[in-house]
């Protein structure tokens, strides 16, 4: 495990530069785009475009580094769906267990395609949205401050007992303990000794932090302020309305009977 | 109900939400152990985290397992429009364990969850907790994911539903046993940083009622959505997703699961917590 655990890319590109929330705009129309079509060559569209978005920001790494979960989830989805869908057009493959049709087959992609397409356009929204931006993209759509502080704080506290889950497992088996075994139950049960001392040292330090912070006048209702507040400018606007333009007409050409299998 | 509102009033229950998030979405990762089905899901320890932290800590270990979800989906990879139903699912995870302990009748022990006295029964109750919080994430899930078309309910819905169960009930009683007497002696139970004006001021029969209805429409929901998915008994929608809504799943399945959440969220709401009562 990397000492960073993030995906955020730091690099001066036009969607870095943008606001969290016109991403999320714009997120909103890749996502709609991707579920309102079923057939492959349709879906492959908004797959395409946050994929060639996301090497041209410089997440390739990171896509590489989760490729082996786009794929597992790829392949997963079209060896299921077939199974949960009406047969149709002409048989591809017959085999004394059941045959494959041409309708089947394109049902499955599609849907293997949405998967992908949705763990990309996110991959792409955390590759180029710093934690800190996420939060305060949180706060200015109005979710409340107590809120939006639990997770900025958890963001950062999560690297620190991430470091710390790493430790005591290697520590515990510098001891001797041995993590493992093919039944679950007993592999569940070895993980015992490694869980309390990560219990113990996160929750140890919750009265103290609460103190520091009261101590400091921590108060969820009042008025907050941000150092590092995001401009929300013309660009923004323009992505947004470009978001929500890509949602509507994937719904109303969706409606007219395009894209689907 | 008001307990998951009020408590945000609260530094120190603030504090362990964020706490929770970050050692749940810590413990995803790392001990991630027998991998079920490649990309998809683990024997993963961690998922122990939202029941046993729901019992110590209440409405933080809600709000904490939903945050930490939603964390390990960003630092994961696999953000997306199905983080939104991850969310919903281990907020009610988490939130499930302090609702129904004490509340489920003839299946309560009537005492705290520390595992020294009445042990066997405890163990029955903490049984009875676990299947119906896993069995309501694993619904929520596999619902929301039926929504958005990217797997049918049968395939999440009962692997969710294992592993959470799996993890919760083999780790549960053990690391119940180790921590809670020391969290009840740094004073960081709910029961000890919620005001009683917090707490909901639910009679006994009606918060048995709402936990007993819980229990069983998350069971009844899982066995039932798997049910049809997997067309047994030929349920006439089975299998065939034929009649689907727009490009999401079978119109029936989001039709079941629409009902038993809102359900779900009335009985939520007429909830109560026994277990002030029960602490010594």
């Amino acid at each position: 495990m990397s000492s960073s655990p993030s995906l955020y890319v730091d690099r001066d590109t036009f969607l870095h530069r943008l606001n969290a929330r016109s991403k999320m705009g714009l997120l909103l129309g890749v996502f709609v785009a991707a579920y309102a079509f079923g057939d492959p060559l349709w879906v492959f569209v908004p797959l395409a475009a946050s994929f060639v978005a996301l090497v041209a920001v410089g997440g390739w790494p990171n896509f590489k580094r989760l490729s082996f979960i786009v794929v597992a989830l790829f392949l997963v989805g079209f060896a299921v769906w077939p199974a949960f869908t009406d047969p149709g057009g002409d048989v591809l493959l017959s085999t004394p267990l059941g045959s494959i049709t041409e309708r089947e087959v394109l049902f499955a992609l599609g849907r293997s395609q949405r998967i992908a397409a949705f763990i990309v356009g996110g991959l792409l929204f955390v590759t180029t949205t710093s934690n800190e931006e996420i939060v305060a993209g949180m706060r200015s759509i109005g979710i409340p401050y107590a809120f939006c502080f639990a997770v900025g704080t958890a963001l950062r506290l999560f690297p620190t007992f991430l470091g710390s889950a790493n430790t005591v497992r290697q520590a515990q088996a510098a001891r001797g303990h041995e993590v493992g075994g093919r039944n679950p139950i007993t592999l569940l049960r070895s993980y015992v000794p490694l869980l309390i001392p990560v219990f113990m040292t996160a929750i140890r330090n919750v009265q103290t932090q609460a103190m520091a912070l009261e101590a400091r006048g921590f108060d969820t209702r009042g008025e907050r302020s941000f150092y590092n507040r995001q401009p929300f400018g013309t660009a923004d606007w323009l992505v947004v309305v470009l978001g929500l333009a890509v949602a509507a007409a994937s719904v109303w050409l969706r409606l007219q009977g395009y894209g689907t299998v | 109900m008001r307990e998951l509102v009020t408590m945000w009033r609260d530094t120190r229950m603030i504090m362990l939400v964020a706490v929770v998030a970050a050692v749940y979405a810590a413990l995803l990762i790392p001990f991630a152990g027998l991998v079920l089905v490649p990309g998809i899901t683990a024997v993963r320890p961690g998922n122990v985290i939202p029941v046993i932290f729901g019992l110590m800590f209440g409405p933080a270990a809600a709000w904490g397992s939903a945050i930490g979800n939603l964390i390990n989906d960003i630092f994961a990879g696999t953000f997306g429009p199905g983080s939104l139903f991850g969310f919903i699912g281990n907020f009610f995870f988490g939130m499930l364990g302090y609702k129904l302990w004490g509340n489920l009748g003839p299946l309560s022990s009537g005492v705290e969850p520390d595992f020294r006295e009445n042990a066997g029964r405890q163990l029955v109750e903490f049984v009875a907790v676990a299947v119906a919080a896993s069995a309501a994430c694993a619904a929520i899930i596999a619902w929301g994911l039926e929504v958005l078309g990217l797997f049918p309910f049968s395939v999440l819905g009962t692997l969710i539903f294992l592993n959470n169960t799996l993890a919760t009930v083999v780790l549960g009683p053990p690391l119940l046993y180790l921590t809670y007497p020391r969290i009840k002696r740094m004073g960081l139970l709910y029961t000890d940083l919620l005001h009683d004006e917090d707490l909901p001021d639910t009679g006994t029969g009606q918060a048995q009622t709402a936990a007993l209805g819980l229990l069983t429409i998350a069971i009844a929901w899982v066995v039932v959505g798997i049910a049809i998915s997997m067309g047994v008994q030929d349920v006439p929608f089975a299998a065939d997703q034929g009649a689907t809504f727009g490009e999401g799943g079978a119109t029936v399945q989001i039709a079941l699961g629409a009902i038993a959440f809102l359900i779900f969220l009335g009985l939520t709401s007429i909830s109560g917590e026994r277990l002030s009562e029960l602490i010594d």
